[in-house]
């Protein structure tokens, strides 16, 4: 997440936190506040001697000194070192233009793959899916990918073959990327055996032996955004029992 | 002073207010604002990528599309659609993401008078439905002077076709801060925020206009008391 920081001292106040937001609400004072660092992730932004929200969302905060917004959109703000599913719009001598769900089209180097040299390119055709990692997102450019994780390696990256793709918000794939995992994905792990691709801009990829696992699976997580953890295992027993499944 | 107005509201009352998001599945975010029977629908697209020719490449831009219950788009859709889009690119923080544009598109369902600030407070509901960093809400009412020189909020269709004048005015939200200042004010006592727009059909005293602000301001405190509570519950998508 992006830090901010901000010198400040005395004790924060936290009336606000886990409590829903709108924009324009002010969280923290700062002129009461000396010699402490504050980190801001997405959603709030620093006016002056006042933090603001700028997004409605839940305030969160984490010890010592992490604060954010959390809330659920259909559109992705790209952020450095997510990791999320792209579709290929065109191929350019030196990078792949890439969708993201984002504000802008992302660029792919064509040199970004494990073993990449100008001999090995990819041939992509606009359209293919890409499970990538974004390197550099700055305010302004088109955000960077690779397809290899930090130290180089290929690390499950690249291209998806097969399965079947969905686009739902970014709230359900944060919910499906949780740790612990979630109680549909546990439950649906047990009884079915499936592949399946998150990524943090609101696409989840699922694969499967057979089109009829890969209907239930999807349909089950798209119902399962709003539903508490126990609904959501009564949900896939009941989509189990289904005579079309067994 | 104070007449019984024809369905039953007082000069000061307001119809009641119904608000949904997220109602349409393609949009990437949508809001229903009803007041009364006056519906306008809200849909917002973007951020996308790129901009018109002509406009600032360091800032977004925002793109407002007005469709009208019946008949074809004529002046009235386009000034409605300038409004609101002054109006919107005053809340929106315009610098976060340069050059791309966001669309607004408003769809009347229903016309049964203060249409401008139905679809002002439609469309920041959409905005927030769709995560656009915004500085603060806009909320919207209007407010008419009758022909015996008294002044109604939230005309109707049929009273608005009897007003001398009326002004539809867009005021900011009243934040919840942790600021101290905000603790001293006096409960039901509107604080000073400012006003965001303020349109005026007809004439009238200057009196008369200061007098339908501060009634306005009076009025926005409450809306966007509803506002907050209506997005504060989770959607259900």
């Amino acid at each position: 997440m992006k830090g901010e920081e901000i010198s400040s001292s005395a004790p924060l106040n936290k009336d606000l936190v886990d409590k829903m937001v709108v924009p324009g609400d002010v969280i923290l004072d700062l002129s009461k506040m000396t010699n402490q660092t504050i980190k801001l992730g997405s959603g709030l932004c620093q006016d002056g001697d006042t933090i603001t929200v700028i997004k409605a969302g839940r305030l969160r905060f984490s010890k010592p000194n992490k604060y954010w917004i959390e809330n659920s959109q259909k559109r992705y703000i790209p952020s450095a070192g997510d990791t999320i599913l792209g579709i290929v719009a065109d191929c350019r001598p030196d990078n792949f233009l890439v969708d993201i769900k984002g504000p802008t089209l992302a660029y792919l180097p064509v040199l970004a793959f494990e073993g990449g040299t100008r001999r090995n390119i990819p041939k992509f055709e606009v359209g293919t899916l890409l499970y990538v990692r974004v390197v550099k997102a700055n305010t302004g450019m088109n955000p960077e990918l690779s397809c290899t994780d930090a130290g180089g390696k290929a690390a499950e990256f690249g291209p998806l073959k097969g399965g079947y793709m969905f686009e739902s918000s970014t709230g359900l794939c944060r919910m499906l990327l949780g740790s612990p995992a979630c109680p549909v994905l546990e439950a649906l792990g047990k009884r079915l055996s499936f592949e399946i691709a998150v990524g943090f801009n609101g696409r989840v990829w699922v694969n499967a032996s057979s089109p009829k696992t890969i209907v239930a699976i999807a349909n089950a997580l798209m119902s399962s955004e709003s539903l508490s953890g126990v609904q959501q295992r009564i949900l896939v027993e009941k989509l189990l029992q289904s005579p079309a499944l067994s | 002073m104070e007449e019984v107005r024809a369905d039953g509201r007082n000069g000061q009352q307001l119809r009641p207010l119904v608000c949904t998001r997220n109602l349409l599945h393609r949009a990437h975010g949508s809001a229903q604002w009803c007041q009364g029977d006056t519906i306008v629908l809200a849909a917002v697209y973007g951020p996308k990528a790129g901009t018109k020719k002509g406009e600032n490449p360091e800032k977004a831009s925002i793109e407002v599309i007005w469709k009208p219950k019946t008949g074809q788009i004529g002046k009235t859709e386009k000034q409605y659609e300038m409004i609101l889009r002054r109006t919107l690119q005053s809340i929106c923080i315009l610098t976060i993401h340069p050059n791309t544009t966001t669309s607004v598109i408003l769809q009347v369902v229903s016309d049964s008078g203060a249409l401008l600030p139905c679809a002002i407070n439609a469309s920041c509901a959409a905005l927030v439905d769709a995560g656009i960093p915004l500085k603060h809400l806009a909320v919207s009412v209007s407010c008419g002077l009758t022909q015996n020189g008294s002044l109604i909020l939230d005309p109707s269709k049929v009273e608005e076709q009897e007003l001398q004048a009326f002004v539809c005015m867009a005021f900011p939200n009243s934040p919840v801060t942790v600021l101290p200042e905000a603790s001293s004010s006096k409960e039901g006592e509107p604080m000073e925020h400012g006003i965001i727009t303020s349109t005026s059909y007809g004439s009238m005293s200057v009196n008369d206009y200061l007098c339908c602000i501060e009634y306005g301001r009076a009025a926005s405190a409450k809306i966007s008391e509803f506002l907050r509570r209506s997005l504060e519950t989770e959607h259900n998508p």
